[in-house]
């Protein structure tokens, strides 16, 4: 897996090793995928019969590469007569120009050859490989070799153009070309990919954004995206290096989607290119500060995708926000659930969250307005199909046992949520963080009740309710002996002890005790869970404890912004400042481009933080954590019509300002600096 | 056309006032077809509010399904965003209609409230 270069444009990205090849795999998504459907499986350059070899790779932009190839492994005495670049770029088409170069004195004649060959996998399908129901047909044109799958009425096609003559096969194209002295040879490859809809169109023309984006316009939308951010100067180069990263990789991360015609961001490269009701709103609740305009598209997609009846495929209930989103062939012959899925049942109160902190930061009472029936809504899903048992709880509980959801939780790993001793609770579950992000969402839904929806006695229910819901949750989830709350309750009511980093969440939503957060402040930040590079997912004392597992030792960066945000919330600046820096400080290792989760190494045993295996990135909700470090940082908070400031900047991090904040009071600068030891 | 696709047209007006609770406005036209003929269904869509005629209006978006699968769905036997995403159907025009109206289809014969499944289960498992 390691040694892969990505480059991505929306949800279409390219996987190719480090000379540009693709060849299958089945373990990792290698290729050229849209919308779900891997387009290309294979894509081998080769000169006079060889494979090449790369002396270097540019990669500096994420939509554009090129690579600087020699035949045969380069060594010591590399002395090549010959050499090919690779520049390659994903627009609404993948486009490679290849050159080769002789470097000789005297006529050359090359063949160079390009195999290819398209799949047409479904994403699902790379895991875990199945016949392809469908059949796949090959058509030798004029300089272009057409790759088709059908199945029905389903329809996906690759074209594969070159402007220089080609002598095309059913495996791919060879070229016989003669170069004179220190002279070159080009061709251009035009890669299309054809997703067939309403009678042979291809859906995505009907896209009012897409059109033909040219490389130019890109680099254009990218750099508006990134101009329109606030600007930021800092002495801490890791935050200036995360938030540039950050902000470039965002922008890649958005894609148009095919079913409103707006733009979204995606959750992640390379499994999770699509819409994700949970990662999509708490990325957003990062950004929210610095790129609001990213926000009423996503509200008003999930609004529009929201459950209206019971499905028991797909887990959806009405009322119930998505959680999956995908558009493949396995979505669309349903033997995958994403059409769209629902098994999270946190992403319905996140979505009353997000819409309440909206309006806060921007002041647009319209969208409230609109969405007041989607919120509603939601906020009766919780009362209702949310608390399966009717203990006044969010619980969950799939009711697909082919290929739904055991955890529907952001831990949704299948060992993720256990005792203290490592046993498995039984179902239904209800995590504590989902508890919080409930009693937050009453609270905000209360306000928008009473400020927008013109209801106040739906309001004051809203607020008993939540008090009730604190109260209940402060007897029932906390561990006395233990001092923490606990992961979740068990089917029984009884609760599931572990140790884990959701304790951190719940001091965002406010739900925890005042007289508790002191405690809940000291686990986070003491050795069984905090690694000096973060908050562990599961302290390192627990039976499922390790490392490298998934949602049960490793760090997420994400997890750590929610819980800066939620020390910071409780007073607890110092410690909160404290995740800040050590975030940023594990960002260098990442050139600035936070993975979607790393190893729970003690800081002190590895000195730097190890990648997860597999981790995703860029990684939407990654990326958008130094944006919320930040805002914790320099203490940005909505109050009224204005922004309140009140920095607490960690030690030795110096001076950070932060100009152009938007916001419901026009733009403003935020400035912090290092407290010195003597202020503290 | 059969009869459960007549009946379900037919209710649209009277359960609009609880389906139709966003803000949306806007009119879809739906052309069944059964491979020889094709039936122009139009549904003008406003907020608690639903209109049905019939014949080949001007509309802001159009779907067009084979008459067996919009009795599936009528009936809450199909979906119809896998439908759409396996090309069995098709839709041109503004999604939003579309995601307004699919809220008109019933779930699947027989699903059961999953709290009661949740509790029996939990009940059983004691």
């Amino acid at each position: 897996m390691k040694e892969l270069v990505s480059i991505l444009d929306g949800n279409t990205f390219l996987v190719s090793d480090r000379r540009g090849d693709i060849e299958p795999s089945l373990d990792f998504p290698t290729g050229l995928f849209a919308f779900d459907t891997r387009f290309l499986s294979s894509w081998l350059l080769m000169l006079d019969g060889e494979r090449l070899h790369a002396l270097s790779i540019d990669d500096a932009e994420s939509y554009r590469t090129r690579y600087f190839l020699v035949p045969g492994e380069p060594n010591h005495f590399l002395d090549t007569k010959v050499s090919v670049i690779r520049s390659r770029a994903i627009g609404d088409s993948f486009d490679e120009e290849l050159t080769v170069l002789n470097h000789s004195g005297q006529e050359m004649t090359f063949t160079v050859r390009v195999e290819i060959g398209a799949d047409f996998a479904d994403l699902f399908e790379i895991k875990d490989t199945q016949r392809k129901q469908g059949h796949h047909t090959v058509r030798i044109e004029q300089d272009a070799l057409r790759l088709t799958y059908r199945r029905e009425a389903f329809h996906r096609e690759t074209v594969v153009r070159s402007s220089a003559p080609a002598a095309v096969d059913k495996m791919g194209m060879t070229f016989s070309v003669r170069i004179g002295p220190h002279g070159e040879w080009t061709t251009r490859l035009k890669v299309s990919t054809v997703i067939y809809g309403a009678r042979g169109e291809d859906v995505r023309t009907r896209l009012p954004l897409a059109g033909s984006r040219s490389t130019t316009a890109i680099q254009a939308e990218h750099a508006e995206f990134v101009t329109n951010a606030p600007k930021l100067g800092c002495d801490c180069e890791p935050l200036a290096g995360a938030y540039r990263r950050s902000l470039e990789d965002l922008a890649a991360l958005r894609y148009e989607s095919i079913a409103l015609g707006v733009r979204l961001m995606a959750a992640g490269l390379p499994w999770f290119m699509t819409l994700f009701g949970r990662d999509s709103i708490i990325t957003s609740l990062q950004v929210l500060p610095f790129l609001p305009e990213i926000i009423p598209p996503t509200l008003t997609m999930l609004a529009g995708l929201q459950g209206h009846r019971l499905d028991d495929f797909r887990d959806e209930e009405p009322g119930k926000i998505l959680h999956e989103l995908r558009y493949g062939e396995t979505a669309g012959f349903e033997e995958q659930p994403h059409s769209p899925y629902y098994g999270s049942a946190d992403s319905t109160p996140l979505f009353v969250i997000l819409l309440d902190e909206y309006e806060r930061w921007t002041g647009d009472r319209q969208l409230v307005e609109q969405l007041e029936s989607a919120a509603r809504a939601a906020l009766a899903w919780i009362d209702t199909y949310g608390d399966l048992l009717g203990t006044g709880y969010l619980w969950y509980q799939t009711r697909n046992s082919r290929n739904g959801l055991e955890n529907q939780c952001w831990k949704d790993s299948w060992d993720a949520i256990s005792y203290s001793d490592g046993r498995l609770p039984s179902f239904p579950r209800a995590t504590c963080e989902m508890q919080g992000y409930a009693y937050d969402a009453k609270l905000r839904g209360a306000r928008m009740a009473r400020l927008f929806w013109n209801d106040p006695q739906y309001a004051d229910r809203l607020e008993r309710e939540a008090a009730e819901l604190k109260e209940r949750f402060n007897r029932d989830f906390w561990l006395p002996e233990k001092e923490y709350y606990a992961l979740a309750l068990d089917s029984d009511g009884t609760p599931v002890d572990a140790l884990s980093s959701n304790i951190g969440h719940l001091l965002w939503s406010g739900i925890v005790d005042e007289s508790r957060a002191a405690r809940v402040a000291e686990h986070l930040l003491g050795p069984r869970l905090f690694s000096g590079w973060g908050v562990r997912t599961l302290a390192d004392d627990q039976g499922r404890y390790n490392p490298i597992g998934y949602h049960v030792g490793t760090v997420w960066p994400f997890d750590n912004s929610l819980i800066a945000w939620g020390l910071w919330k409780y007073g607890f600046r110092q410690e909160a400042g404290q995740i800040c820096e050590s975030i940023l400080a594990a960002s260098r290792y990442f050139a600035g481009r936070l993975p979607e989760a790393f190893a729970g190494y003690e800081r002190s045993l590895t000195e730097y933080p190890v990648q997860y295996p597999t981790a995703c990135s860029p990684q939407a909700w990654s990326a958008g954590t130094p944006l919320l470090l930040l805002r914790v940082m320099l203490g940005l908070e909505p109050e009224g019509e204005h922004l309140i400031i009140d920095p607490y900047v960690p030690h030795g991090m110096g001076r950070m300002e932060l100009l152009d904040i938007p916001g419901r009071w026009g733009r403003v600068d935020a400035l912090g600096r290092s407290r010195t030891r003597e202020e503290e | 056309m059969t009869e459960a696709t007549e009946q379900f047209f037919e209710t649209l007006p009277a359960r609009a006032p609880q389906v139709l609770r966003a803000p949306v406005g806007g009119t879809l036209r739906i052309d069944l077809s059964d491979g020889h003929s094709t039936a122009h269904w139009v549904i003008r869509m406003r907020p608690g509010n639903a209109e049905v005629s019939q014949g080949p209006d001007e509309a802001d978006a159009i779907w067009y399904c084979g008459v067996d699968l919009f009795e599936r769905l009528v009936t809450g036997r199909a979906q119809a965003l896998a439908a759409l995403f396996r090309n069995e159907s098709t839709y041109t025009g503004n999604v939003v209609l579309l995601l307004a109206f699919r809220r008109f289809f019933p779930p699947a014969p027989g699903t059961r409230d999953p709290r009661e499944v949740a509790r029996e289960h939990v009940r059983r498992a004691r």
